[in-house]
């Protein structure tokens, strides 16, 4: 990471805003601060919290004003979905604290751990690593039916993810349990289309086989097993769109996530 | 100097440190140059002589049932300066930006019909954002007749209109 980005947006932030990168992707780099962007801090209690900014630096490459458009654009635009989804009953997503879209700043809170013995950060990658002894164990069944809600119950409402992958997973803790918060919604969208849903779980289930192969049967239809009850609780239209759903997966299974442009 | 007004001097100093001790005074990181005042007043007499005035007077005023939480406050805040300094305000002022900033809608009027003061408020938050490098202060009068509390969320809390809130804010 080049640290030209990270001087551009400290420079912005001033240095009363301490940052640290944890993270970088195509469009955005993620920093933690131990500063909340606008909460006084006479009022602030807990001293030990992390706040997530994820920056979208400037891409040199694009003319400045289509530059400042797009990075605009799609902050703006992450950020309100995130505020949407926030709203769904059950729906486990970042809170968001703060959005500068001129300088494409989204500000989150802060979400999992650092499992045990240096397994790394808490996300369902780094889980089911963790979990590779027991791979059937009740905790891993639980909280991949539980992963499978949250992606039936962000389905159910008509979002979709884009990046779904077990990385995007963060598990936070809520006593022995580990309860699913879906993150990163740069690749989101409002969307009617079987297709886009049809896709997301593709992508999932491919994250799966990936990095998880020889468990990865099992993890699959436990996940499916969890989008399948919100469909249920739904009734008839629910199972309807189920139906709908899960032939379109497979259909998407056969071909890939592209789609075919011959014909 | 009589004892009298030594007493009255000493009366006033009171009140003064009251004052300050009562008004949550803040800065917000990225932006330095300024320093957030915000006071609460509750069973107000004097509403529709603000409202009257409510033009000239360098305040923010804000209706108590709307407001939940600092946080809720703060974040409004943010945003007024953080347009103000970055791209430009919709509305005249940092103050009647910051009561723009609470609504969801992008609606000046609506925005401030719902969240600003209104005839018969009898609870009411006051915000003053100043400049620090052009010597404005704030002294703490906000020309408000009621009684300033201190700043809490539980203080928030207790005169939000949750359904209010819930009707404006969520679709």
């Amino acid at each position: 990471m080049s640290a030209e980005i990270i001087a551009v947006i400290a420079d912005v932030l001033t240095e009363s805003i301490p940052l640290t990168p944890i993270s970088q992707g195509a469009e955005a780099v993620v920093f933690t601060s131990p500063v909340h962007p606008y909460l006084p801090s006479s009022v602030k209690h807990d001293g030990n919290k992390l706040y997530i900014l994820k920056y979208r630096p400037e891409k040199k490459y694009r003319h400045p004003d289509i530059d400042k458009a797009l990075t605009k654009h799609r902050t703006l635009g992450e950020s309100k979905l995130l505020a949407k989804l926030r709203l769904i009953d059950g729906l486990n997503v970042p809170k968001l604290i703060g959005c500068d879209p001129y300088h494409g700043c989204i500000w989150l809170e802060f979400l999992g751990e650092d499992l045990p013995d240096g397994h790394g950060f808490s996300n369902l990658k780094n889980f089911l690593w963790m979990n590779a002894k027991d791979p059937y164990s009740d905790l891993v069944k639980e909280t991949l039916i539980k992963v499978g809600k949250q992606i039936g119950l962000m389905h159910w409402n008509d979002y979709c993810h884009g990046d779904l992958t077990t990385s995007n997973i963060v598990l936070v803790r809520g006593g022995e349990e580990w309860v699913p918060y879906l993150i990163d919604f740069g690749l989101g969208s409002i969307s009617m289309l079987v297709e886009d849903k049809g896709v997301d779980l593709y992508v999932l289930e491919r994250a799966i086989i990936s990095t998880h192969s020889s468990f990865s049967d099992k993890y699959n239809m436990w996940i499916l097993e969890g989008f399948k009850e919100v469909f249920e609780s739904n009734g008839k239209v629910g199972l309807k769109k189920y139906k709908d759903l899960t032939k379109r997966f497979e259909e998407v299974r056969l071909r890939g996530r592209k789609r075919s442009m011959i014909g | 100097m009589s004892g009298f007004e030594q007493l009255l001097k000493l009366n006033n100093c009171k009140e003064v440190r009251e004052m300050t001790e009562l008004t949550l005074a803040y800065g917000i990181p990225q932006f330095q140059k300024f320093t957030v005042h915000i006071q609460k007043y509750n069973n107000v007499t004097n509403s529709p002589e603000l409202r009257s005035k409510l033009a000239e007077l360098p305040f923010a005023y804000i209706d108590s049932k709307t407001v939940v939480s600092i946080e809720q406050l703060s974040s409004a805040v943010y945003k007024a300066v953080l347009e103000s300094e970055y791209n430009r305000m919709r509305t005249r002022n940092l103050h009647s930006e910051c009561i723009l900033s609470l609504s969801p809608s992008s609606n000046i009027g609506d925005a401030l019909k719902t969240f600003g003061l209104k005839e018969d408020s009898t609870d009411l938050i006051v915000i003053k954002i100043t400049e620090n490098n052009k010597g404005e202060s704030f002294d703490g009068n906000a020309f408000v007749k009621g009684d300033l509390v201190a700043i809490s969320n539980e203080e928030f809390a207790s005169s939000a209109d949750i359904e209010t809130i819930k009707a404006v804010c969520i679709h």
